[in-house]
């Protein structure tokens, strides 16, 4: 028994040479729901269409199949038959006709197709329209005087008027004020259910597609990246860009600010070899445009990638470190363990003495642990003098808390920068390195001057140095920065610059990050996970929204408590009656 | 160079001390034009008072005292110098191995020093020298051997603090190798300190060198302060007429002139370089 709806192969190539949909495949049968996300241009539209049979041969390859019924190169009459009353498709724009009533153009399937009275026809349409949350009183007026909310959930009446098998809804809530879309996904995600009809909703809105959909796919230039449960996509992704989607998405669920994906979307005109993903990918190795990546079976979902999804970059596993001080033992990290996913950034938060230093310094190689291991990807990191040692530090830099001792007082800042290309595995020549060391000061927003170039550490302001020294470890093209508090000797307009210019890097260059500091309210604005250390061991875990709104550790809510809020005259505690305050002065500064 | 200058400001002892090794070293370059006779040769009867031909005399043997003294300037000075090189060579890099590498290597060096530093320097030296032969080299080996664990220790233990440095952490994470660190980082931060105990290293040379010519053990080819005192000591007559004066005190002054020049220098670096002295200043 073949699904409701079977799509294998499906390939779109507008003209012979846009190539809009390259293979995609997938079953949906009555009452599932699937959603189709992806950036503008990665074919999603296209795929409604075809769903539709809009598309035909010999711009559409592979097949459609609706109920055991191929689409695609079927006839215009069948095809007719098919459209409303089988598959109905929402375009994205509410098209009604300006000039009839919106109640009679909901009808017109009904009396057209079904032959129903004027009357009978109605009624139905009232009873649709109720089911959409609409009031049937607007059935009677024409489109212009309903809002675009409105209009939409009308439209939606049309579609499911003739009870079709499958629905396709192509952005459903594009332009719909908040409450609005809330409730037509609400109301959509519940038709699914009580009609028990297939729905398609293609999307660039994810949380919204996602909330209507308990299967999702991810599409990019034409291809599917990421296919399985809504849950599992969305709440780790596993390929490189379904990942960066959902961080590219303004969600109150991330404290983050919004990152970009680098680079630029697709071009369907020329669609690169291999993954389609790799010139924009952070963990392209050869085979990522070497050979194509197919949908495989991975962490419970499939995913299209050679590396079976995101890379885990950096982990530490079970690390030790005991101090002694004469008959003194300090055990400053009592077996920590993290990992960090490719391209992600987490923070290590925890009060003074939890042992982030010592973890800071291990996971970078400047401090062997006395136990466990700390690796970057498949490799153990070590503190050792050996030239593989030596190479692989070079891809785990570290960014210090006082950048007056990370930086040689002794040298200016252009040797300073250079310093580390030295030791590249073909170093560069004088002019090169010079190039190199401008590009890494521009990076980091600082000026490429000769007189810049020529200055000591004494010369410059602190923010101007920690910058330096940013522009120091990224200048070799870092894998992973760990910044180990890299704003506590700033003032707060030089540490709001550092962090805005460690995030365009992060993107920019596809860095993992591993942000360390007592403050939380610093960490969560750049960080997707924290971690909270307490005397040398994890207390908590979790993504930086949960973690730092409703932490679940001692540790984590006495740094809450103690985050520095604005709330002037009180303390944290106090925090609702301070706001009080504060709007109750109002009227007096406004004078 | 201008560091020097606004050191010697700032301490008059420094001053002093960069005076009188100045005028020591041009002493001893210039030898040859000031000295008006071969010191060895004999160029007037035995035990003259001074005269403006003879300016301290002649010596039993009837060589001019004062020529003596002006070519020992130069055989002091070779001896302080290339012995202090090789103390500082050998204990620099002995020092910034150590205190880098840590571990068995630090072990094995800081003990040597210490094994080194019990030996009875002066015994050791004479023994050395009675069994090598008497020369300039065999001196300057010696105390260059015996003088080098001090070095290492100061340099050692400024190279621990040194390694934890935020510079020098952030150097091994980008992949320097151990030489590239040195030269780079440890090497210059070193500098002032190795300064000051060059100093100390010369002097202390001076001192070993003119002993062991005092004791006949110096280089009886070159004429030398220690070998004036100790032709002069061997003489029984010495302190019965007043040719002690001329003969005697000239050199021994000049020993202790030079000693105290290059102490000063030390001294005088020594509050601004020795980390004991800074913590408090």
């Amino acid at each position: 028994m073949s699904a409701l709806l079977d799509v294998s192969d499906l390939r779109v190539a507008y003209g012979g040479d846009v190539h809009a949909l390259r293979g995609v495949s997938f079953s949906l049968d009555r009452g599932e729901s699937l959603a189709v996300v992806g950036e503008s241009g990665s074919g999603k539209s296209t795929l409604a269409m075809s769903l539709a049979g809009l598309i035909q041969p010999p711009d559409a390859g592979g097949s459609v199949r609706v109920d055991g019924q191929e689409l695609l190169g079927a006839t215009g009459d069948l095809l007719r038959t098919l459209r409303w009353d089988r598959v109905a498709l929402c375009l994205q724009n509410a098209p009604f006709n300006p000039v009839a009533t919106v109640g009679d153009q909901v009808a017109e399937p009904l009396r057209d197709r079904r032959g129903m009275s004027r009357s009978a026809a109605r009624r139905r349409v009232e009873a649709l329209a109720e089911q959409v949350s609409l009031d049937p009183a607007l059935m009677g007026r024409y489109p212009h005087q309903l809002s675009g909310g409105e209009r939409r959930r009308a439209y939606l009446a049309m579609a499911l008027v003739l009870e079709p098998d499958l629905v396709v809804l192509d952005e459903p809530t594009a332009g719909l004020d908040p409450a609005t879309r809330h409730d037509l996904v609400a109301h959509i995600a519940g038709l699914t259910s009580s009609h028990g009809f297939a729905l398609v909703v293609v999307s660039h809105d994810l949380p919204d597609a996602t909330r209507m959909a308990d299967r999702t796919m991810v599409l990019y230039a034409g291809e599917a990246m990421e296919y399985g449960a809504t849950r599992r996509v969305l709440q780790s992704p596993a390929h490189p860009y379904s990942w960066a989607l959902v961080n590219t998405f303004p969600v109150m669920s991330t404290t983050k600010d919004l990152r970009p994906i680098r680079g630029h979307g697709p071009d369907p005109r020329a669609v690169p070899p291999g993954c389609p993903f790799h010139p924009r990918c952070t963990q392209v190795e050869p085979i990522c445009w070497e050979e194509h990546a197919d949908l495989r079976e991975s962490r419970g979902r499939q995913v299209a990638c050679h590396f079976g999804g995101v890379k885990t970059l950096l982990a530490a596993v079970g690390v030790h470190k005991t101090f002694v001080d004469g008959r003194r033992r300090v055990r400053a990290v009592r077996g920590v363990s993290f990992t960090l996913q490719e391209g992600e950034s987490i923070g290590l938060v925890g009060p003074s003495g939890s042992g982030k230093s010592t973890l800071a310094r291990m996971v970078t190689g400047h401090l062997d642990p006395d136990g466990g291991e700390v690796w970057l990807e498949e490799e153990v990191v070590t503190a050792s003098w050996r030239k593989d040692a030596r190479r692989l530090r070079r891809r785990i830099q570290l960014v210090m808390q006082d950048p007056w001792d990370a930086l040689s007082p002794r040298l200016p800042v252009a040797e300073l920068v250079a310093e580390p290309l030295l030791f590249a595995d073909d170093p560069p020549g004088p002019k090169e390195r010079l190039v190199a060391v401008e590009e890494a000061l521009d990076g980091v927003g600082l000026p490429t001057s000769g007189e810049f170039l020529g200055a000591r550490t004494h010369e410059l302001s602190g923010g101007q140095l920690q910058r330096v020294a940013l522009a120091r470890a990224l200048v070799i093209k870092p894998k992973v920065l760990v910044a180990d508090e890299p704003t506590a000797m700033l003032d707060a307009s030089e540490q709001a610059r550092l962090l805005v210019v460690l995030r365009e890097r992060q993107t920019e260059m596809g860095l993992g990050l591993v942000i360390i500091s007592h403050d939380l309210a610093v960490v969560r604005k750049v960080t997707d996970r924290m971690v909270i250390l307490d005397a040398g061991r994890v207390v908590e875990e979790g993504p930086s929204n949960v973690v730092s709104t409703v932490p679940a550790s001692a540790t984590g809510m006495s740094l809450l408590k103690w985050a520095p809020t604005f709330s002037i005259g009180a303390d944290a505690s106090g925090q609702e009656q301070a706001v009080g305050e504060r709007v109750a002065e109002w009227p007096s500064d406004s004078r | 160079m201008s560091r020097l200058l606004t050191e010697v400001r700032r301490s008059p002892l420094l001053a002093v001390g960069v005076v009188v090794v100045t005028v020591l070293a041009t002493v001893a370059v210039l030898a040859p034009y000031i000295a008006p006779f071969d010191p060895k040769a004999i160029v007037g009867n035995a035990l003259e008072e001074p005269s403006s031909r003879h300016l301290l005399g002649t010596n039993d043997a009837g060589a001019d005292i004062f020529s003596e003294l002006v070519w020992g300037a130069r055989s002091t000075l070779v001896v302080a110098a290339s012995a202090t090189a090789l103390v500082l060579a050998i204990g620099v890099l002995l020092g910034l191995v150590a205190g880098l590498r840590g571990g068995v290597v630090e072990t094995l060096v800081m003990r040597s020093a210490d094994v080194v530093l019990a030996i009875p320097a002066i015994p050791l030296l004479i023994f050395i020298a009675s069994m090598a032969g008497p020369s300039r080299t065999v001196a300057i080996v010696s105390i260059g051997l015996l003088g080098w664990p001090q070095v290492a220790r100061v340099v050692r233990s400024q190279t621990l603090s040194l390694r934890n440095r935020g510079f020098v952490h952030a150097a091994r994470g980008y992949g320097a190798d151990p030489l590239f660190v040195m030269r780079r980082h440890l090497l210059p931060a070193l500098g002032p300190i190795i300064a000051a105990n060059l100093a100390f290293m010369a002097g202390l040379a001076v001192t070993i060198e003119a002993g062991l010519a005092f004791i006949g053990l110096g280089d009886p080819t070159t004429a030398s302060w220690g070998a004036i005192l100790e032709r002069a000591l061997r003489h029984q007559a010495i302190y019965v007429t007043s040719m002690w004066v001329w003969w005697l005190l000239p050199a021994g002054l000049a020993i202790t002139v030079a000693v105290l020049g290059f102490t000063f220098i030390g001294v005088g670096l020594e509050p601004r370089f020795n980390p004991r002295w800074t913590r408090f200043a």
